[in-house]
């Protein structure tokens, strides 16, 4: 960044920006820390939990749950002060943050379509659907995904008037709208449509944060990189052994990331998980990941990926005037979300020697 | 009564600019430095609090090109007389101009490396100990263009009042 640029960024961030990223500062110091989970696992049972968090920043949201409590409503209730703390954020946002507060909830979004379509598909109830969806990822007429019988109703119906209506019109042409019927859908097929929605979103949010440009554009540039590339592992690894065909798969890809063009062109051609392992071992800071794994695992590496996304997260606190910081709350905090779904079960289900395992610790 | 003057009336403008902007531009220089640094300073601190006083040096660095600037101004102002012995020329108007420029836009110049690099560096140390060593000689060599700006001003400076008109 130029002496000019940076002198200007340093002078007028504050200015629009700085009180809420005062305010998301104020969020992160709230999250829980390893000491917390340490207690945590110590609980015996959910009521143990409740009293535990009510203790910390989930206070006001537990305070008025019933007990008995279940693992679902202990969840809910966390999930509702980070959805308060977004709304917060959100309404007092000038722009570009207010832009760029939409773009990080779009993810979510997409989620919710899919989950909805493929729901109503299976022939769920809408209101239960409605009920999983993600909170952060709500649009007005989401209700009315459920109403449609082809893809084309549901673009021309719903998506198009929502933020989601570039990344459906470049991907899925017609031909495709027609031939995605009933019978295509109850298979795998959603998964593309997902896969190829998040493409579009992916590639939309890096452009835009390179628009917005300055140390925003640096820090969320990472970020976005290894959110691309982690995807296109983990489409590699799911799809090994599928009729996706490699041409399909790159297709999913991401247009940017360490591993673009060429890592790409080598994980669309892989075929087993060895072959994964050598072509993202290419890349140096994929191999320090890799070289945690022992041979021919693969279980461990989820959470050795959750890893180093939290770790990248926390490292966006270490610089000031730039608009990782709310996208990094997001994340830690639905981390901290999934960390204490993952400890609830293990305590209603009496698996106690198995908490360990899956909490991803921040800090 | 005619005023007349020894020595070249406008000169002195040339001098007062150079003592202006070498510390003016040598300011700017570690007004940046500082702002900076000090910006990756707090960031890195409320994680790490316990290398923040190792992590004051960008800022101590920044602070020494603004000592440079005030040397050279206080150097060039003393030097401007226009009285009956001593004559001010335009030569040494001149040569107090580039003896300004020189260390003031040489501490400015350094007072952006230091700054950029005293950022990055804090908050790489907080995350990796063995760089600190590495970051230091980084900012020494910053530092070291600043000195030169130093160097050749006082130099320049020194050659105000060395004219001899050939006749009056």
């Amino acid at each position: 960044m130029s002496f000019g640029e940076d002198t200007w960024e340093m002078c007028l961030f504050n200015v629009k920006d700085g009180f809420l990223e005062g305010v998301v500062r104020g969020y992160k110091q709230g999250l829980l820390t390893t000491a917390d989970y340490n207690n945590l696992c110590q609980c015996e049972t959910l009521e143990d939990i409740k009293l535990y968090l009510t203790g910390t920043d989930y206070g006001p949201f537990l305070a008025n749950e019933p007990s008995p409590m279940h693992t679902t409503s202990l969840v809910d209730a966390c999930t509702r002060k980070l959805v308060a703390d977004w709304r917060y954020l959100r309404e007092n946002a000038g722009e570009p943050l207010g832009r760029f507060l939409d773009y990080c909830t779009y993810g979510h979004m997409i989620d919710n379509v899919v989950l909805i379509v493929t729901g109503t598909l299976h022939e769920r109830d809408v209101q239960e659907l409605l009920e999983k969806c993600n909170p952060l990822g709500m649009f007005d007429a989401i209700a009315s995904l459920a109403v449609a019988q082809n893809m084309r109703d549901l673009y021309r119906l719903v998506l198009v008037d929502t933020p989601l209506a570039p990344y459906f019109s470049d991907n899925l042409t017609s031909e495709d709208l027609d031939e995605m019927n009933i019978e295509v859908m109850r298979n795998t097929l959603y998964k593309v449509m997902r896969n190829t929605l998040y493409k579009a979103y992916l590639d939309d949010f890096a452009t835009f944060v390179h628009r917005v440009g300055g140390t925003t554009g640096e820090v969320m540039g990472e970020l976005l990189s290894f959110e691309a590339d982690r995807r296109a592992l983990n489409i590699t690894l799911n799809s090994i052994g599928t009729e996706l065909t490699r041409d399909d798969r790159r297709k999913l890809y991401a247009n940017f990331g360490l591993l673009y063009p060429h890592g790409q062109a080598e994980l669309a051609v892989a075929e087993d998980f060895d072959q994964i392992r050598a072509a993202m071992e290419k890349c140096p800071p994929y191999q320090t990941i890799f070289s945690r794994l022992g041979l021919g695992e693969t279980q461990m590496l989820d959470k050795i990926l959750y890893e180093e996304e939290v770790r990248q997260l926390i490292n966006t606190y270490e610089q000031q005037f730039h608009y990782g910081v709310f996208y990094a709350y997001m994340r830690l905090r639905e981390q901290e979300i999934r960390n204490i779904m993952w400890i609830a079960e293990c305590v209603a289900q009496d698996q106690k020697s198995r908490v360990q395992d899956g909490i991803v610790f921040t800090f | 009564m005619v005023v007349v003057w020894n020595g070249d009336q406008v000169a002195p403008l040339f001098g007062y600019l150079g003592a202006a902007s070498a510390l003016v531009f040598s300011c700017f220089g570690a007004a940046y430095g500082t702002a900076k640094s000090g910006v990756g300073i707090a960031s890195m601190g409320v994680m790490r609090p316990e290398l923040v006083m190792k992590s004051i040096v960008p800022v101590v660095m920044a602070g020494v090109l603004g000592i440079y600037g005030l040397i050279i101004a206080v150097i060039i102002s003393t030097n401007i007389n226009q009285t009956a012995d001593k004559a001010y020329y335009f030569f040494d108007g001149y040569a107090h101009f580039a003896a300004g420029l020189a260390c003031g836009l040489a501490g400015l110049g350094a007072g952006m490396a230091i700054g950029i690099v005293g950022d990055a560096g804090v908050r790489a140390n907080a995350q990796q100990p063995k760089l600190f060593v590495g970051m230091i000689l980084i900012l020494i060599f910053a530092e070291a263009l600043a000195l030169y700006g130093l160097i050749v001003g006082i130099i320049l400076a020194s050659k105000a009042g060395t004219a001899v008109p050939m006749s009056t």
